[in-house]
C-alpha cells in the first residue's frame, strides 16, 4: 500500500507562489496524472514530492509518514526527467544499475537485475552501448529502467516525452501505460499535453496559476469541468466561449452580451442565469449543430476557414455581427467553403454556463424547472 | 558615406575575396597543400626554435654555443654539461624539490577550492551573488592588479604569520592566484551541466556530496585536467613572488635558481640552457600525456 498525501502544501519563491494550497490524495498504485499550461505548479508539485523543492507550508506524506523533511535518497521514490538525464560517463547497463550500485547491491546481482530490466523495457541488446549512440526512445526507456530498476514506491516522471516525436511519443504512452500497470507502482506524471494526460491517467489533476482546479477521472473532468479554465484547457480544439445573457426570464434563448447581435436557443440553462447577468457559455466544436439553411433558434455565421480532416471537417467560423471565431466541427459531407453562410444550432444540454467574472461553473439546480433534462448523458 | 562598421564590412569583403583569388590561383597549379604545409612549418619553427636552442645549447660546450657566426647545427654534442650543473650547483636538487613540492601542493588546493566553489557559484543562489555572475567576477578581480601590487601587502602579512621563506608559504600564495583561473575555466563546464543530472544522482540515493563526487567531477574531466595543467605552468613557472617572498633553499623554486645564472661577471649559458631543460622536461611530459584531454578542456563544449 502506497498512498501519497499532499497535505495543503504552498511553494513560494520568494514573493512569487509556485504552488498554493495543494490538497490531493493519490491512492496505491493509482496513475495520477498533473497536468496544466507551463508555470502552473504543477513541476514544482511534483518535486515537493521528489524532495527536489522544500514546499514553504503543508505536509506531504506517503503512507501515513510526514516525508516533507526527508532527504530525497530516502524517500523511496525514483523519478524520470525531461531531459532525461542520463549519466554521459557511463554505458546503458552502468546507467540502469546505478541506483542499486549506490545502494551497495553487489555486481552480480545487479548484471542480474539490470538484465531483467532491460528485457521488460525491451533494451537488452543495448546495455553494452554507450548512451549517446542512442535514439531519443531509447535513452527513453534507459531512463525509465534506471527508475524502476530499485522498485520504488513511487514513480514521477516530469514531461518524460516531451522531447520525441509524435509517432514515438504515441508509442512510449502506451509502453509506460502498460508498465505501470505490470508493476502497480504509484504514479505521479507531470504533463502540459491534455492529450497524453487523458490518455495515460486514471486520474487527472489540473493546475493553473499555482492552483488544482479539478480532480477527476479523463470523463469527469471532460464532461464535467469544473470551471472555465478546465472547460477550455481539456479538449482539442478547446471548447468555444461566448459572453452572452438570457433574452428574456425564463426564455431558452440567449443573445449576445453587451450588443444583442446574435442569438439562438440553449436548452437546459440553470435557473441561476436571469436577463440581467452576463454569463459565459461555453460550447465543444462538435456540439454544434450545422444547418445549410436557416433553422429556428439557430445563430447565422459566416464560414471563414474549412479544414477537412477526413471523416469531418473544422470550420473556423464567426457570427453575424460578432468577431469572435468559433471552431466548429461538422461531418465532411455538409459541403461548405469559405465565404458560405451556416446556421449553428446547439445541441441540447451540451452547452455549459460559467459566471463571467470568476469562470466557475454554474450548475442546474436540482428543483428548477429547466432541469428536465432529456437525454441525461451530460451533465 | 560609408560607416565604420560599414568600411570595415568592406576591407573585410575585399581581403576575402583576395585571399580568395590567391587560393584559386595556387589551386590552378595544384600548390595548395604545399603552401598550407608550408605555412604550418614556418610557425611550427617559429615556435620551436627557441625549444630547439635551449636543448641544444645545453648539449655544447660554451665555446660551441657562442660561436660567431651561430652554429644552428653542432657536430661536437656532450653531455658534459650535465653533471657539471650539479657539480657546479649542489643545491639544485633542492631547487628542483622545492618546486615540485609547492606546485603539486598549491595546483591541488587551487583545483580542490577552486572547483567547489565553482560548482557553488553555478548551482546555489547566495543573496549577494546578482545574476550567479557577481561573485564569480568579483574573484576574477584579484586578478587585475598587477601581481607586485599584492606582493608587498602580501610580505608584510606572511611576516607576521611566519610563512615568510616557506614552501607552504608559497603553496598558498599560488593557490590563491591561481583559483579565480580555476574557477573561471571551470564555470562553463559547470554551467553546461543540467540540474537534473545532480537531481537524478540525489534520487539515486547519493547524497549532495557524493553527486558532486561520483557524479559531477566526471563529467568535468577535460576542465579538471585543463584548469589542472593551466595552473601546475602558472605555478612551476612563477617567479616574481618566489623571489621576493623567500631568500635560502628552504623555498627557493626552479625560476629563482635560473635566475641566478646571470651573475654581474657573465652569464653561464651551458648551464642555464642545461637547468631550462630540466625545469621544462616535467610540464612538457605532463603536458604531452593528458594532450587529447586538454585540447578538449581549451576547447570547451566538452560535456555531452
Amino acid at each position: 500500500m502506497v498512498r501519497v498525501r499532499y497535505d495543503d502544501v504552498t511553494k513560494r519563491y520568494g514573493n512569487e507562489i509556485g504552488a498554493k494550497d495543494i490538497d490531493i490524495t493519490i491512492d496505491d498504485g493509482e496513475f495520477a496524472v498533473l497536468l496544466g499550461p507551463s508555470g502552473c505548479g504543477k513541476t514544482t508539485t511534483l518535486r515537493c514530492l521528489a524532495g527536489l523543492t522544500d514546499p514553504t507550508e503543508g505536509e506531504i506524506r506517503i503512507d501515513g509518514t510526514d516525508i516533507t523533511d526527508k532527504h530525497p535518497k530516502n524517500r523511496d521514490i525514483a523519478m524520470v526527467f525531461q531531459e532525461l538525464a542520463l549519466y554521459p560517463h557511463m554505458d546503458v547497463a552502468a546507467n540502469i544499475g546505478y541506483p542499486l550500485k549506490v545502494e551497495g547491491v553487489d555486481k552480480a546481482t545487479r548484471r542480474e537485475r539490470v538484465e531483467e530490466v532491460a528485457e521488460t523495457l525491451d533494451i537488452g541488446e543495448l546495455l553494452d552501448r554507450e548512451t549517446d549512440e542512442l535514439s531519443g526512445g531509447q535513452r527513453q526507456r534507459v531512463a525509465i529502467g534506471r527508475a524502476i530498476i530499485r522498485r520504488p514506491s513511487v514513480f514521477l516522471m516530469d514531461e518524460p516525452l516531451a522531447s520525441l516525436d509524435a509517432k514515438l511519443k504515441v508509442e512510449m504512452r502506451n509502453e509506460i501505460k502498460k508498465l505501470q500497470r505490470e508493476l502497480g507502482i504509484t504514479t505521479l506524471y507531470v504533463t502540459h499535453d491534455q492529450e497524453e494526460a487523458m490518455t495515460l491517467g486514471d486520474t487527472l489533476i489540473v493546475m493553473n496559476d499555482g492552483t488544482v482546479q479539478q480532480v477527476g477521472t479523463p470523463t469527469e473532468v471532460y464532461h464535467d469541468p469544473a470551471n472555465q479554465f478546465v472547460a477550455g484547457f481539456i479538449g482539442s480544439p478547446s471548447m468555444n466561449f461566448l459572453q452572452v445573457r438570457r433574452e428574456a426570464v425564463g426564455s431558452q434563448r440567449v443573445v449576445a452580451a453587451d450588443d444583442a447581435t446574435f442569438s439562438f436557443s440553449v436548452t437546459g440553462l440553470p435557473t441561476a442565469v436571469d436577463d440581467t447577468e452576463p454569463f459565459v457559455l461555453g460550447v465543444r466544436p462538435q456540439y454544434f449543430s450545422v444547418h445549410q439553411s436557416p433553422v429556428d433558434g439557430a445563430a447565422k455565421a459566416e464560414v471563414t476557414v474549412t479544414e477537412p480532416m477526413g471523416d469531418e471537417q473544422l470550420l473556423t467560423v464567426q457570427l453575424a455581427g460578432d468577431s469572435k471565431e468559433l471552431a466548429v466541427r461538422a461531418p465532411f459531407d455538409v459541403a461548405v467553403s469559405r465565404g458560405d453562410t451556416i446556421w449553428l444550432g446547439v445541441s441540447a444540454d451540451s452547452a455549459y454556463v460559467f459566471n463571467a467574472e470568476t469562470g466557475a461553473r454554474i450548475r442546474q439546480t436540482e428543483a428548477s424547472p429547466d432541469a428536465a433534462v432529456p437525454t441525461g448523458s451530460r451533465p | 558615406m560609408a560607416t565604420d562598421t560599414q568600411l570595415n564590412r568592406d576591407i573585410g569583403r575585399t581581403l576575402l575575396a583576395g585571399v580568395e583569388r590567391i587560393h584559386e590561383t595556387l589551386d590552378s597549379y595544384g600548390l595548395v597543400p604545399t603552401v598550407t604545409n608550408g605555412i604550418a612549418l614556418l610557425f611550427v619553427v617559429w615556435t620551436l626554435f627557441p625549444v630547439y636552442w635551449m636543448v641544444s645549447g645545453s648539449l655544447r660546450t660554451r665555446s660551441d654555443l657562442l660561436a660567431t657566426p651561430p652554429k644552428l647545427v653542432s657536430t661536437a654534442l656532450t653531455v658534459g654539461n650535465y653533471p657539471e650543473l650539479f657539480v657546479q650547483r649542489p643545491a639544485f636538487y633542492e631547487f628542483l624539490f622545492n618546486s615540485a613540492v609547492v606546485t603539486v601542493g598549491s595546483t591541488a588546493l587551487a583545483v580542490l577550492l577552486g572547483t567547489a566553489a565553482t560548482y557553488g557559484f553555478v548551482n546555489y543562489e547566495f543573496p549577494y551573488n546578482l545574476g550567479r555572475f557577481h561573485l564569480p567576477f568579483l574573484v576574477l578581480t584579484t586578478r587585475f592588479l598587477p601581481p607586485i601590487v599584492t606582493v608587498i601587502p602580501l610580505y608584510v602579512i606572511f611576516d607576521t604569520a611566519g610563512l615568510l621563506n616557506t614552501r607552504l608559504g608559497l603553496m598558498l600564495a599560488y593557490a590563491a592566484f591561481n583559483i579565480p583561473f580555476v574557477v573561471w575555466m571551470l564555470k562553463g563546464f559547470f554551467a553546461e551541466l543540467p540540474d537534473s543530472i545532480v537531481e537524478a544522482a540525489v534520487l539515486d540515493g547519493h547524497t549532495e556530496l557524493g553527486a558532486f563526487f561520483k557524479i559531477v567531477l566526471p563529467m568535468v574531466r577535460p576542465g579538471l585536467i585543463a584548469a589542472t595543467i593551466f595552473t601546475v605552468i602558472n605555478a612551476w613557472n612563477e617567479l616574481l613572488f618566489a623571489v621576493i617572498l623567500t631568500s635560502n633553499t628552504n623555498a627557493q623554486t626552479l625560476p629563482v635558481a635560473l635566475a641566478t645564472f646571470k651573475t654581474a661577471y657573465a652569464i653561464q649559458w651551458e648551464l642555464l640552457t642545461v637547468a631550462g631543460t630540466i625545469a621544462m622536461a616535467p610540464v612538457l611530459l605532463f603536458a604531452f600525456l593528458v594532450r587529447e584531454k586538454l585540447l578538449r578542456g581549451f576547447t570547451m563544449g566538452a560535456v555531452r
